[in-house]
């Protein structure tokens, strides 16, 4: 090189080298004015409650200051703010104990998503087409205003439609008389988990239409019936600390468990003894064991508990509940009914549950009718070791459980909820979980007006014209009456835990500001400024009526409970619903009936609830994603669950592509070979299937709600989700199945399944 | 004398590749804050050879800060360092304050001072200062420093961040590298172990 060229190349480096050693400063974005104080780097807990299944679990939240990314008055910019960090559960709450379940801790996510709603939107393209633009929030409210003051004029206020989630407590209130001011119906409420069947039993039986309490931890004798307790169902972290009690809190006595169900679920996996029944036999089945107890307690002489004649066993003692005629429609041994019902008498206390796929059969409210039955036989209603009701304090005049009438299903499946005006939706996402043959799509495409609440654009929201969205739930003011997992009557009360990342508002305060402008008979309906002007209103009849509260004044009391997150009653009684002899009533035997013949559709399909997505609602967060299945550790997808010599009948492989087939529509899933499911049972989970749930839920597995009929359960109105029937043939490829556990075979070797 | 074209292309290559190697780093928050932006993938990976090369050598530029603030002059005013760095003694970061504490005292102090009235017009328009760090270690030594044994201990702050009293705008005064760190943990005799620092 000629040193003219070297000088060159040494001045360019030079130039270069300087400018690379001056640093722009390394921010480029703005900072805000934090808006709250803290010491830095020190971290702290605060209550709250979780809200992502109905069990209401008491939370505790890890606060750390941080820096966030957010946007304030349309500029982007970075806030210190405390910052959610990790969920915990709180130990002083009655239900869970300091324990939380996995899609509790995953509810953190909801917070930090990136594909939260952040401002509110409103619709510029087709129904459901996706296609919105953010505006501000006054003219959100405007709207809104305007088209309520509309439908007033007109008087029309009682097509107004408000569709809920569950949701107890203030907010149901608030919701209920922001409906009241305007003349509408109320709310209705719209839970794929719930138990309508196992409330209306529980109404004929117990006068109370609410979900049972059990307690495990005294129990000596646990027989199940379809409820993944330990897992999904009812009140799963307070069930499993009790169970855990049960099995190794008294050291010598493990109590024993039976499960009996068609697929073996992650409780079922626990039972010392698993039973498959025939679907929708459970019933009989419980029936069968409380004939086979009133027997043994005669032989013994012994009077079947809590009443003082016989008579009321006489229809149970006839020949069409004896062991070897229940063996005959369950498929379960005499013998083993036999020796259960020895056992149980040996054994107190014994209890018994039912819950999930055997309530989910047409006859379902005579199994849970049975199973009441069958308690009272063992003398476990209300007593320790048995099944009793989460007790509600009569100072806490909130509503407590869903109610029987306001069930948006059931309203569907009769076939009202037509002509609604105006629809408001919050927490809820019918148009996912519901059969296809309720035509949910086409009745909100028919709706003129409709706004949701929710964070999230999925498959109902997306048809919604206005979007509100609301604060996550770390950043809203909760309240919550848990229904059962107690002893104790209890409420979870809990501020903000953090400040609003995005220019979200609350619900409820965007409601009252909508009765406010509207005026009249809906603003008097709400007079309080803010929602936790309302929460001290409701609960400040607590410290005027508890005697057990060691101060009268309502500051403090209030401080107290803002600080532990709620507050409990432990000296309210166990609630012992009255034993009168006219209550005792053998429920009418009633076979289960099944949409599609036995010929053309020869498999029982059910559909069960994910451990992971439960019934869909959390499938958008990727933690719940990566979390497999707990017995068969598939992920990522939907599959359909084989019993082994059902697929070599068949010749169907693990991972084959399966086409399943109901009366009502067909899916493709690959198949996953199942030692613990009934020969005639194909499962399969619910959760995945979305179309529109974001970047993490959407276009991944496939939605059994898709091929469901429309069966109800007789006499309760509910969607009789286990009373399809469908058959099943190979696609002729292999399907898409991850198995976290890896494969079953290797190298052409199968592993032996026994 | 005749143009030796050969060297052309050797230096056209050269210039070329020291201008990618040098250039300056893409705007980037540094590894010790944290955001939710979309637009930020965690890596350990640098933006350029330079950038690796400067932290491997411990190379850190002169931060330039948004405001000039004077340390001589609030000290010389009684203000104590745990005035405003209130964490150091009670966890693991001292802590900068926020516009908030400086106007608690500047909207009646000083008001005249040009730098003074650039707080106040950040304060007003609703933003803080981006304060840039002047003492900090690279993501990739995995050390995580807590002040408050320190201070604890009876050290000085003056001891690790030199004598602050007299700098107006803080620099860098002491090489905190790790024989510096270990020297004073064996003089006083506390552990040395591993873990104590990395985790």
């Amino acid at each position: 090189m000629e040193r003219r060229d070297f000088l060159k190349l040494g001045v360019l480096t030079g130039a270069t080298a300087t400018l690379a050693s001056c640093e722009k400063p390394a921010q480029q974005l703005v900072r805000f004015i934090p808006e709250e104080d803290f010491v830095p780097g020190i971290a702290t807990w605060k209550p709250s409650l979780c809200t992502v299944c109905p069990a209401g679990c008491g939370m505790m939240v890890r606060i750390l200051d941080g820096e966030a990314e957010v946007v304030r008055n349309g500029q982007r910019g970075l806030i210190k703010m405390g910052l959610a960090k990790k969920l915990e559960g709180n130990p002083k709450h009655p239900v869970n104990r300091g324990k939380l379940c996995a899609r509790g801790q995953a509810g953190l996510q909801i917070t930090y998503h990136p594909d939260r709603v952040r401002t509110p939107l409103r619709r510029s393209g087709q129904r459901g087409s996706g296609v919105f633009h953010a505006i501000g929030w006054d003219e959100a409210l405007s709207e809104i205003v305007v088209k309520l003051q509309e439908v007033r004029s007109r008087q029309r206020t009682n097509s107004i439609r408000f569709v809920t989630g569950w949701v107890r407590g203030q907010r149901r209130e608030l919701i209920n008389k922001f409906l009241e001011g305007l003349g509408a119906p109320r709310a209705l409420e719209f839970e794929p988990l719930d138990e309508p069947v196992l409330r209306r039993a529980n109404l004929l039986d117990f006068g109370r239409p609410v979900l049972p309490s059990f307690d495990f931890a005294r129990s000596n004798y646990v027989i199940c019936f379809g409820a993944d307790f330990l897992g999904t169902w009812n009140s799963p972290v307070a069930q499993s600390i009790g169970y855990g009690e049960m099995r190794r809190g008294r050291p010598g006595n493990r109590g024993k468990f039976v499960q009996v169900e068609q697929r073996m679920s992650q409780t079922g996996a626990n039972a010392d003894e698993w039973v498959p029944c025939s679907p929708g036999t459970e019933g009989l089945l419980a029936l069968g064991l409380a004939h086979s107890v009133v027997m043994e307690k005669l032989r013994r002489s012994e009077q079947p508990a809590g009443v003082h004649n016989r008579d009321w066993a006489e229809p149970l003692t006839t020949e069409t509940y004896s062991p070897t005629e229940v063996e005959k429609k369950t498929g379960v041994r005499a013998s083993s009914i036999e020796r259960w019902a020895r056992e149980m008498a040996d054994h107190p206390p014994a209890v018994a549950l039912i819950g999930g796929a055997a309530l989910a059969h047409t006859n379902g409210l005579f199994s849970a009718l049975a199973v009441n039955l069958l308690n009272r036989t063992l003398g476990s209603v209300g007593t320790p070791g048995g099944v009793f009701f989460t007790p509600g304090s009569p100072a806490i005049k909130v509503a407590r459980s869903l109610s029987q009438n306001s069930d948006f299903l059931s309203q569907l499946l009769s076939g009202g909820f037509e002509n609604a005006e105006a629809l408001f939706l919050y927490k809820a996402n019918p148009v996912f979980a519901t059969p296809p043959g309720l035509r949910m799509g086409e009745k909100l495409t028919r709706t003129p007006f409709i706004v949701s609440f929710s964070s999230f654009i999925d498959e109902t929201s997306v048809f919604a014209d206005l979007i509100l969205p609301d604060h996550s739930p770390l950043e809203s003011w909760l309240d919550d009456v848990p229904e059962s997992g107690t002893s104790e009557a209890v409420f979870t009360l809990a501020r903000p835990v953090m400040r609003p990342l995005h220019d979200t508002r609350a619900m409820p305060e965007v409601v009252m500001d909508i009765a406010n402008r509207l005026g009249g008979e809906v603003r008097e309906a709400l007079p309080w400024k803010t929602f936790e002007e309302m929460l001290q209103a409701s609960y400040a009849q607590l410290a005027r009526s508890q005697p057990c509260n060691s101060t009268q004044d309502f500051d403090k009391l209030w401080e107290q409970i803002l600080e532990q997150g709620g507050w409990r009653d432990g000296n309210c009684q166990l609630h012992l619903p009255e034993a009168s002899a006219s209550q005792f009533r053998v429920p009418e035997f009633s076979a289960p009936t099944f949409d599609g013949n036995e010929q053309e559709f020869p498999f029982y399909f059910q559909p069960y609830v994910s451990g992971a997505f439960l019934d869909g609602s959390v499938a958008h967060l990727p933690w719940m994603q990566e979390l497999p299945d707990a017995l068969s550790t598939a992920m990522w997808g939907t599959w359909l669950e084989v019993n082994p010599k059902t697929a070599e009948k068949l010749q169907v492989r693990q991972g084959d592509l399966i086409r399943v087939r109901s009366p009502h529509g067909t899916l493709e899933v690959p198949a996953v070979i199942n030692p613990g499911i009934a020969f005639d049972v194909l499962a399969m989970p619910m959760g995945q299937g979305h179309e529109n749930f974001g970047r993490y839920g959407s276009l991944r597995g496939a939605n059994p709600m898709r091929i469901l009929g429309l069966s109800e359960v007789r006499e309760v109105g509910a969607l009789a989700w286990a009373a399809t029937r469908v058959n099943l043939s190979k696609v002729g490829q292999k399907g898409r199945l991850v198995l976290a556990a890896g494969a079953l075979s290797e190298q052409g070797r199968d592993l032996e399944l026994r | 004398m005749p143009q030796n074209r050969s060297g052309m292309p050797a230096l056209v290559l050269a210039s070329v590749t020291t201008v990618i190697l040098c250039s300056c780093s893409r705007p980037r928050l540094g590894h010790d804050e944290h955001t939710f932006s979309e637009s930020q993938v965690f890596t350990p990976g640098h933006p350029t050879v330079i950038d690796a090369v400067k932290e491997f050598v411990g190379w850190r530029a002169t931060p330039v800060q948004p405001i000039a603030f004077p340390h001589s002059k609030h000290i010389a005013n009684g203000i104590a360092c745990n005035i405003c760095h209130i964490g150091v003694d009670k966890g693991a970061v001292a802590g900068i304050p926020s516009v908030k504490l400086c106007m608690g005292c500047h909207e009646v102090f000083a008001t005249d001072r040009p730098e003074v009235k650039k707080l106040t017009a950040l304060y007003n328009s609703g933003l803080d200062i981006s304060w840039q760090r002047v003492y900090g270690f690279a993501s990739s030594a995995h050390i995580k420093f807590n002040h408050s044994p320190h201070i604890r201990a009876g050290i000085d702050c003056s001891r690790c961040h030199g004598d602050v009293g007299k700098m107006t705008v803080a620099v860098r005064t002491v090489k905190i590298n790790m024989g510096f760190c270990i020297a004073c943990h064996r003089a006083k005799q506390v552990s040395t172990d591993c873990v104590t620092c990395h985790f």
